[in-house]
């Protein structure tokens, strides 16, 4: 009886200690730092180089739209890019990054948009009141008007069978001329990314 | 004998014009439109040869043309990318500019994927970010 339960004990120890030792070497996570701007193809869902082959993309075409390429630092306002896909795209993120892009060419200062108009507005109020002084408070009346508006959209159009799936986007961005509502410039970034399980 | 001179001097005035038009070089410093400093450039395979750089996983596509012109006063920049292998080819490439001084106009582009079917070309277009980049580099990178 003793024996046996020996021989048990014996056998069982070594396959524990193996399993714990095997279990600490499989799950023990590894953290390093990557290229922020490499491909990543973790999966075909919308992207970070998505994003940024639009924004680089949209910026290069648009700095040579002849209202921008003039040189006479065009007033642009951030309006709305629509998302008409079925996923989650904060194209709030695109339409920034974009922003960047052209403010770092220096060809195009931007007017505030109306998602920071509240802020804006707040800020000048504060400086009215008596806080602050008179002379050196910037004053209500004075903010620049955009002369344009930049508006777009982004579509997808997915396929799917069991063994493939693919995803086509299509961006596109617009900039109208606020005074006389003429389309000044737009283009077209399209995507395609497929996802086979052979 | 006055005319022989001047039938002379148009023949060599024809044959110089002749050969700059054939090198393609506009003015000092470019050739085919492409900023090249100092670097002695007399074909278009040195040309692709001086602006192309590998990173990464070395790729089998290579650079035949480029041809470069102002768009405003920023460079823009055509090239024609060349895959001659029997495969489907996948690559990553992006641009760098160079400003006045040699250092980095811009922060470093996106790495951009690019399919390219068997024994085929495609021709690449890239503007600079601003009139700062007045030189590149075409990056290449195998997917592969």
């Amino acid at each position: 009886m003793i024996d046996l339960s020996l021989s048990r004990s014996m056998v069982l120890l070594p396959l524990l200690a193996a399993l714990v030792l095997a279990g600490g070497c499989a799950s023990k996570p590894k953290t390093q730092y990557g290229d922020a701007r490499s491909v990543e193809t973790v999966t075909n869902q919308f992207g970070s180089t998505d994003l940024q082959m639009i924004a680089e993309s949209m910026t290069r075409s648009m700095l040579q739209a002849p209202v921008i390429a003039s040189g006479n630092l065009p007033i642009v306002t951030v309006q709305e890019v629509k998302n008409k896909t079925s996923e989650y795209i904060d194209t709030r993120s695109i339409t920034d990054s974009i922003r960047v892009e052209v403010q770092k060419s220096g060809k195009v200062r931007f007017a505030v948009d109306a998602a920071a108009m509240q802020q804006q507005v707040e800020e000048l109020q504060r400086q009215q009141s008596d806080l602050y002084d008179k002379e050196q408070a910037a004053q209500t009346g004075k903010m620049a008007g955009a002369q344009y508006r930049l508006e777009g959209n982004i579509t997808s159009i997915v396929k799917q069978d069991k063994d493939i799936k693919d995803v086509f986007y299509k961006f596109n961005l617009q900039l109208w001329n606020i005074r006389n509502g003429l389309l000044e410039w737009s283009d077209e970034k399209e995507i395609r990314k497929t996802t086979s399980k052979s | 004998m006055k005319t022989s001179v001047l039938v002379a001097l148009l023949a060599a005035c024809a044959l110089a014009a002749g050969c700059a038009h054939k090198k393609g070089f506009e003015k000092e410093g470019f050739a085919y439109g492409c900023p090249i400093g100092d670097t002695k450039i007399s074909s278009m395979e040195d040309l692709t040869k001086a602006k192309t750089v590998y990173e990464g996983k070395r790729t089998t596509i290579v650079d035949t043309e480029m041809r470069c012109t102002m768009t405003g006063d920023l460079i823009k920049v055509d090239t024609t990318l060349n895959n001659d292998s029997s495969k489907v080819k996948r690559i990553n490439y992006k641009f760098r500019w160079i400003d006045r001084e040699g250092m980095r106009a811009a922060e470093e582009e996106v790495w951009k994927p690019l399919m390219m079917y068997e024994n085929s070309s495609q021709v690449i277009t890239a503007v600079a970010p601003s009139n700062k980049a007045v030189d590149f580099r075409l990056v290449l990178q195998s997917q592969e």
